[in-house]
């Protein structure tokens, strides 16, 4: 009974243990992601949109807070592809090119999303490389 | 129109480095670029006088379409820059550190900022003017020209001692700095700073404030 007992008791420590790091995998993926995020973000994205992500006056829109942000699909795809014509963003209008980046590898474009929208996009969730691929399918 | 960007870092600490060596144990700027020892006759006695590099005269057009020249900063300490509308790298560095400039000495009339474009063939006027008033750049202290491109790469490569060419190696790429560069009411050179950093621009910022305080000749 006593035995029972103990090896109920391991059994459960056990479950949880593997839970928890079941749990702490996918976190740490997230937090790889959004290191690397940060470092490309440094790179490619902190010149124009700057390293707070505010922008720059009317020349280049903020990335924090920014509406735009909603249409998470076309941020992902004008990183790769660039945008030309005006946009609006928080009711603010912006016309400046927007590079396109082909430099960037799927799982760069990914990790950047996971790390700008869990700074400033209120939105943690991992984006995942193979979303990422089918939305640059189209050009 | 494409062009790449190359940040020629070797150049410039090369200046930066000669000018911080000439500032050590001396409160007053260098004067900066070739020195021309000239002699001539006082009273009868052989003098030499050092003429020092100057800035030449210059005619470019502003964001408001009015002919810029160098009377226009008769008088006036300024900021000199090269960059372009369209450049991802690091010009929006360069233009997010001269607006700290910009603001810092806003209203000072014996301050002004020449920032000049390298791809005059886009940034036109009408550019140049959406480009200046997006970035809150109102009034006639801050300048942004647009002329003859060779006219703006000889005067950059010349007399700002900055690397602004077309480098040939790069097919339609440019050579650039992302330099800032000081000048006093004689159209000396007395700094060049890298205009990409916090820490260059803080630089540049206080010896503008010792610049304006140095007494005329």
């Amino acid at each position: 009974m006593k035995l029972t007992l103990y090896c109920g008791i391991g059994l459960l420590s056990a479950t949880l243990l593997l839970m928890s790091n079941c749990q702490s995998q996918e976190e740490i993926k997230r937090q790889k992601y959004i290191t690397e995020g940060m470092l490309v973000y440094q790179n490619t994205c902190a010149n124009c949109h700057q390293p707070d992500g505010k922008g720059l006056e009317a020349l280049y829109p903020p990335l924090v807070n920014s509406d735009y942000l909603a249409k998470k699909d076309s941020v992902i795809h004008l990183i790769r592809y660039g945008l030309q014509g005006p946009i609006q963003v928080n009711g603010k209008r912006y016309n400046r090119v927007m590079p396109p980046n082909p430099q960037l590898s799927d799982l760069e474009i990914a990790e950047l999303m996971t790390f700008m929208y869990d700074r400033w996009g209120n939105d943690p969730a991992l984006v995942d490389v193979a979303h990422v691929k089918e939305v640059l399918k189209k050009e | 129109m494409r062009v790449s960007f190359w940040l020629n870092l070797s150049l410039l600490n090369g200046i930066l480095l000669g000018s911080w060596a000439c500032q050590q144990g001396s409160d007053k700027l260098p004067f900066l670029g070739a020195k021309k020892p000239v002699q001539r006759t006082v009273n009868g006695k052989q003098v030499t006088d050092t003429i020092f590099h100057a800035i030449p005269a210059f005619s470019f057009v502003d964001q408001y379409g009015d002919t810029v020249t160098d009377k226009t900063v008769a008088d006036k300490i300024y900021v000199a820059d090269f960059f372009f509308t369209t450049c991802p790298t690091i010009c929006p560095k360069m233009k997010t550190q001269m607006k700290r400039v910009y603001e810092r000495f806003k209203g000072n009339e014996a301050v002004m900022i020449l920032s000049h474009t390298i791809d005059p063939a886009h940034d036109s006027v009408a550019v140049l003017k959406e480009f200046a008033g997006n970035l809150g750049v109102t009034g006639k202290q801050w300048l942004f020209l647009t002329g003859p491109r060779e006219k703006i790469y000889e005067i950059g490569q010349d007399s700002y001692m900055v690397t602004a060419a077309e480098d040939k190696s790069a097919p339609g790429g440019v050579v650039h700095s992302g330099a800032f560069i000081l000048i006093d009411k004689d159209k000396h050179v007395r700094g060049i700073y890298d205009g990409t950093t916090e820490k260059g621009v803080n630089q540049l910022m206080s010896d503008m404030d010792k610049l304006l305080a140095e007494k005329k000749g």
